[in-house]
């Protein structure tokens, strides 16, 4: 399975990102490899306005089976991501990379 | 650390009086972050001292270097803003109605069109006078808010509460749904709805909650001049209530609310009535944000 968190810094013990558009990095983590890969977003951060579409736009490409996320996606990012197959899983924006993945791997985050 | 957000949909309802009355009762346990850029007017009533202050990059502007530009006119004849100025054989652009597509940039032939980050304001970091950090910006003319600067402004603010241990970050949202409201949502611990008893006070309310229940923000509402109409009042409370969105306070239509601002005060420093509802809301928020 590919999980793609929004992420504060390019590492495993960075702050999860609450955000989802203007989201510093995303990690997409796939468990079948065990391979991470950090993806630099602000590319999408510089943009004034749009972000969240532009970074729904970059999941759409990146094709992970779950993204785990703060507050969630806006109204035009969730329109976006509901085109694809993906589970939207919030509340993960206080904690570490560590632990989002600890909770949701124990079913402790909200899915959307 | 909270993150706390005042928004209220609809404009004039009160929400920035009602955002630094909050800063006042806060005393120096917070970061305020001003992020209503559009018509930023917190700092008439908490004075800040501009301490620190930064360019804001935004969007781009094309610029024709003229000894590489041959007066071909395609710059002229694709942009859709009229943003080229051809004065004989010299082409300048226009920097108010640019928009920054960089169409001209693109078909220049002669590779005479650049396109440069262009200054959009400024960024504050200040105290104000009750001690308190306050990061606030102003636009330049012809600029406007953005989610971006939204999102640079209360990132600002999180890492000063961070640095400084703050419990709380107070965020002036800005009115309406669009872009610069769901920067100012994403991240956020709680809401506070100002609204005021109109028909488009409830409307905007309705809409702006649809976007505040979108990120699943715990809200409160506050409604203010609640005596102007009451029977809108009572629409608004079994609005609240079916929508879970706990009812801080009313607030009566007072006219030293007005005087206040004229004064350059906060309606704390300047009305024990309404001073006294307001603190009563302010703890009301703190428990209810916190629980």
């Amino acid at each position: 399975m590919k999980i793609l968190f929004t992420v504060k810094d390019n590492s495993w013990e960075s702050q999860m990102d609450a955000r989802f558009g203007r989201a510093e990095w995303f990690l997409v983590y796939d468990e079948a490899n065990d391979t991470s890969d950090f993806i630099d977003n602000s590319d999408v951060n510089s943009q004034s306005h749009g972000a969240g579409p532009l970074a729904a736009q970059k999941v759409f490409e990146l094709k992970p089976d779950v993204l785990i996320t703060g507050n969630g996606p806006g109204g035009k990012a969730a329109s976006v991501l509901n085109k694809m197959i993906i589970d939207i899983y919030t509340g993960a924006g206080e904690m570490t990379v560590k632990e989002a993945y600890n909770a949701f791997k124990n079913g402790k985050l909200a899915k959307e | 650390m909270k993150e706390i957000v005042v928004i209220s949909g609809k404009g004039g309802t009160g929400k920035t009086s009602l955002t630094a009355s909050f800063a006042m009762l806060a005393q120096d346990d917070i970061i305020v972050a001003d992020c209503d850029v559009d018509a930023a007017d917190m700092h008439l009533l908490l004075k800040p001292d501009f301490a620190k202050t930064e360019d804001f990059y935004s969007g781009e502007l094309a610029i024709i270097d003229q000894d590489e530009c041959n007066s071909c006119n395609l710059c002229f004849e694709v942009c859709r803003f009229d943003a080229i100025t051809v004065n004989g054989r010299q082409y300048s652009v226009d920097q108010v109605n640019c928009e920054g597509c960089a169409y001209c940039s693109r078909v220049c032939a002669v590779e005479a069109i650049t396109m440069q980050p262009q200054i959009a304001g400024k960024v504050f970091t200040s105290s104000i006078k009750t001690g308190a950090t306050m990061v606030h910006a102003r636009l330049s003319i012809g600029a406007e808010n953005s989610g971006k600067l939204v999102a640079k402004v209360k990132k600002e603010a999180k890492n000063l509460a961070k640095t400084q241990n703050k419990s709380f970050v107070l965020v002036d949202g800005s009115p309406g749904v669009g872009c610069p409201v769901v920067s100012s949502l994403s991240g956020a611990d709680y809401v506070v709805f100002v609204t005021e008893p109109t028909v488009s006070g409830l409307h905007d309310l309705e809409r702006v909650n649809d976007l505040v229940k979108r990120f699943k923000i715990k809200s409160g509402c506050i409604i203010n001049k609640y005596d102007i109409n009451e029977d809108v009042s009572k629409q608004i409370q079994i609005f609240l209530s079916k929508e879970n969105i706990t009812h801080i306070a009313n607030l009566p239509y007072v006219e030293n609310f007005t005087k206040a601002m004229t004064l350059g005060k906060t309606i704390i420093e300047y009305d024990k009535i309404l001073s006294e509802i307001l603190r009563n809301s302010w703890k009301n928020i703190l428990k209810d944000c916190c629980e």
